[in-house]
């Protein structure tokens, strides 16, 4: 139970990374509205869009880190079954 | 005789073509180009969103900017940034007040400093009463003004004729100014707020 259980935190975490990286590894907040830059031919302005995309930002990275960080500790708090025995 | 009156005639009708009229500039934009940036510095990172429901029309002579006159409103819930619980807490009337004040008007007052900075394109210095988060304060910014006379059709996609004004202008602005939580979290918002208007106004002919 408690190795299941680190193995699913390691593996939390490791997801967590793996999303963030894969996602843009942004260092900012998270969000919702990818801006996209385009400009107009005509008069040459500038202008943001925003597509609805997902990206992670460093509270996603954090707050997934600790809670599989928290997962992690929960293990040593299981009483060991085998040391019982 | 006859030959001066000719004269006489092509001279009037010379100065009746070069005499620019007063034109009505609408931005109300279809096209979703019209934009105002706004940055705010921000401990993790800068604070950038985007407005863009925009409208009010200038009435200006291309020839004679120094005559200009109008009002360009900017609709407060247009206001985006990236981040859903960001924008939630900008809209609200802790802070902007997007209920109580719909909208963000710049008043035109006086236009100065003219400056040609080539054909059809000039500088000048725009004074006006910025009213946000329903504080009115007058304002005066460097703005780029350029006009694109007969372009409307290639920027409308061949559905109307006539004209385009083309505002550029950076400006700053103080939050405390305005009222938005004067002194408050300053570690964490910038009291200083930087604008970037990118604005096209267009005179349709035959309306």
């Amino acid at each position: 139970m408690t190795v299941l259980l680190r193995l699913f935190a390691v593996l939390c975490a490791v997801t967590v990374i793996a999303c963030w990286f894969s996602l843009g590894a942004h260092l900012g907040w998270t969000q919702t509205l990818a801006p996209v830059k385009k400009s107009d031919p005509v008069t040459e302005i500038e202008f943001t869009d925003y597509e609805a995309r997902l990206v992670p930002g460093v509270d996603f990275l954090c707050a997934g880190l600790l809670g599989s960080a928290a997962i992690f500790a929960l293990t040593f708090a299981i009483p060991n079954s085998r040391k019982r025995r | 005789m006859k030959a001066s009156a000719c004269l006489i005639l092509m001279a009037l009708a010379l100065l009746a073509d070069g005499r620019a009229e007063a034109l009505t500039f609408d931005f109300k934009d279809s096209k979703g180009v019209n934009n105002v940036v706004f940055e705010l510095d921000a401990p993790l990172e800068s604070i950038k969103g985007t407005a863009k429901g925009i409208s009010g029309s200038v009435t200006v002579d291309p020839a004679n900017l120094a005559d200009a006159k109008g009002r360009i409103v900017v609709a407060t819930n247009s206001l985006i940034v990236p981040n859903p619980l960001m924008r939630a807490h900008l809209l609200s009337k802790d802070w902007l007040g997007a209920r109580s004040n719909p909208e963000i008007s710049f008043d035109l007052r006086k236009v100065g400093d003219v400056e040609s900075k080539g054909a059809n394109v000039s500088e000048a210095k725009v004074t006006g009463v910025l009213s946000l988060n329903g504080i009115s304060k007058e304002i005066t910014a460097v703005a780029k003004v350029t006009f694109m006379p007969g372009r409307l059709r290639e920027f409308s996609k061949g559905r109307l004729e006539g004209d385009l004004l083309v505002i550029r202008s950076e400006f700053g602005i103080k939050r405390s100014d305005f009222g938005i939580r004067p002194g408050e979290f300053l570690d964490k918002v910038s009291n200083e707020i930087d604008l970037t208007l990118s604005l096209a106004g267009a005179a349709a002919k035959g309306r």
